[in-house]
């Protein structure tokens, strides 16, 4: 509407135009937006404070004291990069970074291996596919320490699986001392986790899977494929945002482990499972040296925004979606 | 009923502002008007529940104040302290698991000098002197020992009689019979850490006051010796060669899959013969032997011939203070009081726990009649001898401590030589010895 067509007598309002509402509705407008921020902040104000709180706080904390010499009681003392220089030069926790690598490729590869075979051999079946979920899934809700308990007895050398073998004539893991042979433990403790861990890979790349589109099957068996081919061209492409996400998730965790590894052997025997965490522990709680201990830490954290940085650098790069 | 942005606007904000202010509130000391926080870990429900009649009910019936327990678990109860008194978060009776962690927290301010409650209740009469010595730093009352110890060799009275045996008190002897027994198809000496590394310096201390002596080990905590010196390193090779033979646990794998479980259980079913344990120990051979008159212990034999065969080394289990910041420090040093220096009392405790009793001036006749007698036996010899030396966790510094014990792994790995295991703990000892961080440990009493 323009002003030479305007009846008579009429009130002439000035059009809206391009560059904006009138002032009253631009106005209104702005106030509604800035009443949205508000309540967005109002939204996530609580847990803003939880997180400065309980997060970010100590987070500070542990940069500055990791800077200084301090036994947890007295007033800290500024040694500068001291902790760093000593961590970086000392071989227990080169020892324990070596263990923590291990255990990140032995989770990338054994669990997820078996959580995705399992999962798909279990997504084939027509009926009792619920019992076995739950059934693999069982050893999940187990405490850490009730399961460790557990298996501890199991791998007992006296009373264990090998004296029980040998009884019945079979001896060969009679002499075998899984947690106290240096060479075996960290294998040992890594075989007891997995034990847990597998049947919750297998529960999420199961659903998953569930979520593939049947249509996509139905033309690759059309073509002639058998289950290999379908699962190596169907369902892993399919479920890669989801074998992603836990494959990042298993590097961060495998170098945050500490429960298993404290419960069964507490690092030993002799620092043959030491990882960064029981390192980070003794020095903390043992030794007293909580300065060097937040030095253990941030080594920790900083390998975990490496392994973000590099998940996020991977999805520009190849455009992956979680 | 419909929430209006308006309405969530202080909601969040208080939310907000309550969350950010619970962290500011400390708990602090919940004493006040003559309330008294106390952190208590027991051995077993039927212990915490004898210390809740006898010491906290009876001190809260007989006195204007009142103590408020809160149980943990035995074995993070020095953690959780060391934790909660650096975050300034203490009970008002700060446990801790010896003088060596007691003295820190003194250090530290953390902990009132006790020197003005030492005077009112006679606690320097009272305590036998090399503990009320080790209680005090630079020259202050910064706790009182609650209970004490020693290390003893223990063994099946039954066994050893079938065997022909009789408690060692010389290297050979104890060669002799560890021979016999690995002959026999047994574990010659339990030992092992699963479950608790600590369990490494039960093993050290016991040889290293068997084998060095309380007179050398004297000299390095007083620096005039040192760890590197050759007995300590004979001491630390002649584990290694029981190690070696197989007498130690069965050998090096099963030492770390062998927990005190189950070197005791080992005892009571004859397949171990000997174990070297403290006087903690009481309480489960009790349990675990089907018969328990056929445990016995005997003093640790010589394991060399400078030592007198014998030899106690003395160790406190647990020390208590008064928190900085306890509102009613009165109030915790009477109880401190109530439960520490009353020989009737600690005894009658002993006698329905087992539990070690605390290191008092006491006399055999002062025992009720129900205290095991071996207990009696060994709480009357230790007054007696002279011939006493130095628990590693009470007399050690915290990080020489720490490094024997996370370090001994590697002995029995043989992954360390005794020289290199040695050399480190000197170093980690010279550190500590420099910073004044060591306690002044009572004189040997052979040199009076």
């Amino acid at each position: 509407m323009t002003a030479d067509t305007a009846i008579p007598g009429a009130v002439l309002v000035a059009p809206p135009t391009r560059r904006g509402a009138p002032p009253s509705l631009r106005g209104r407008r702005l106030g509604a937006r800035a009443n949205r921020r508000l309540l967005a902040w109002v939204f996530v104000a609580p847990l803003l404070a939880v997180n400065l709180l309980v997060i970010t706080g100590p987070g500070m904390a542990s940069v500055f004291y990791s800077f200084t010499d301090w036994d947890g009681l007295s007033t800290p003392r500024f040694v500068g990069l001291a902790n760093y220089a000593e961590m970086l030069g000392s071989g227990a926790v080169l020892n324990a970074l070596v263990h923590n690598v291990l255990w990140t490729l032995f989770f990338l590869v054994v669990p997820m291996t078996m959580g995705l075979v399992g999962a798909f051999l279990l997504s084939r079946l027509r009926r009792g596919q619920a019992f076995f979920r739950v059934l693999y899934f069982i050893p999940y809700v187990l405490a850490t320490v009730v399961s460790a308990a557990i298996w501890r007895q199991i791998l007992d050398p006296d009373g264990g699986i090998g004296a029980a073998l040998a009884t019945l004539g079979i001896p060969f893991l009679a002499d075998v001392n899984f947690l106290g042979n240096p060479s075996l433990a960290l294998g040992s403790v890594a075989f007891i986790n997995t034990w847990q861990w597998w049947g919750f890979l297998l529960v999420i790349f199961l659903a998953s899977m569930r979520s593939v589109d049947p249509a996509l099957y139905e033309a690759v068996r059309l073509d002639g494929a058998g289950p290999v081919r379908e699962f190596w061209h169907i369902t892993l492409p399919s479920i890669r945002p989801t074998l992603v996400f836990l494959g990042l998730m298993t590097v961060i965790w495998s170098f945050l482990v500490f429960d298993y590894i404290y419960v069964l052997t507490q690092g030993g025997p002799a620092g043959a499972t030491d990882v960064l965490s029981t390192v980070l522990y003794r020095e903390a709680f043992q030794n007293q040296s909580h300065g060097y201990a937040s030095a253990v830490a941030m080594l920790l954290s900083a390998i975990s925004a490496l392994t973000v940085l590099g998940y996020l650098a991977l999805r520009r790069r190849l455009g992956w979606e979680v | 009923m419909r929430i209006t942005k308006r309405a969530l606007v202080p909601v969040s904000l208080v939310a907000a502002v309550s969350v950010a202010l619970a962290g500011c509130v400390g708990g602090g000391s919940s004493g006040g008007g003559g309330e008294v926080t106390y952190w208590g870990a027991f051995y077993a429900p039927t212990t915490e529940e004898a210390f809740q009649e006898i010491f906290v009910d009876g001190f809260n019936a007989d006195s204007d104040a009142k103590v408020d327990m809160e149980v943990k678990e035995l074995t993070t109860i020095g953690q959780l302290t060391e934790t909660a008194v650096s975050a300034g978060e203490a009970p008002d009776i700060v446990y801790s698991d010896g003088p060596t962690s007691a003295s820190d927290f003194a250090r530290a301010d953390r902990t009132l000098p006790l020197d003005e409650y030492a005077e009112e209740y006679g606690w320097e009469e009272k305590f036998l002197p090399w503990a009320y010595e080790l209680s005090t730093v630079d020259g202050k009352v910064s706790s009182v020992p609650a209970s004490y110890g020693s290390m003893a060799l223990f063994y099946n009275a039954e066994v050893f009689e079938e065997h022909g045996w009789t408690p060692p008190t010389t290297l050979a002897e104890f060669e002799t019979i560890a021979e016999e027994a690995d002959e026999a198809g047994m574990v010659p000496l339990g030992g092992g850490n699963a479950g608790y590394q600590g369990m490494n310096e039960w093993l050290v201390t016991a040889v290293f006051n068997a084998a060095v002596g309380p007179e050398k080990i004297y000299d390095v905590l007083t620096g005039e010796a040192s760890f590197t010196d050759p007995e300590f390193v004979s001491a630390i090779e002649l584990i290694q060669s029981w190690i070696d033979k197989g007498w130690l646990a069965g050998g090096s794998e099963s030492y770390f899959t062998t927990d005190d479980t189950a070197n005791v259980t080992g005892l009571a079913n004859g397949t171990t013969a000997m174990y070297v344990s403290g006087t903690w120990t009481f309480n489960s051979l009790s349990e675990v032997f089907e018969d328990p008159a056929q445990w016995a212990w005997a003093p640790l034999p010589s394991l060399n011939e400078s030592v007198d065969p014998g030899v106690f080394p003395l160790a406190i289990g647990t020390a208590l203070s008064v928190s900085a910041d306890a509102a009613d420090p009165d109030a915790a040093a009477s109880f401190i009081d109530y439960v520490t220096g009353d020989v009737d009392r600690a005894l009658s405790y002993t006698a329905r726990t087992g539990e070690n009793p605390p290191p008092l001036e006491m006399s055999a006749d002062q025992f009720p009649e129900d205290v095991d007698e071996r207990s009696v036996e060994l709480y009357t010899q230790i007054p007696e001898t002279s011939n006493v030396g130095y628990a590693t966790w009470t007399f050690f510094p915290p990080q020489t401590n720490a490094y024997l014990i996370s370090e001994f792994d590697k002995i029995v790995t043989g992954d360390l030589t005794a020289e290199e295991y040695l050399s480190g703990m000197q170093d980690a000892f010279d550190e500590e010895f420099d910073a004044g961080e060591t306690l002044v440990p009572f004189t040997p009493q052979g040199r009076g």
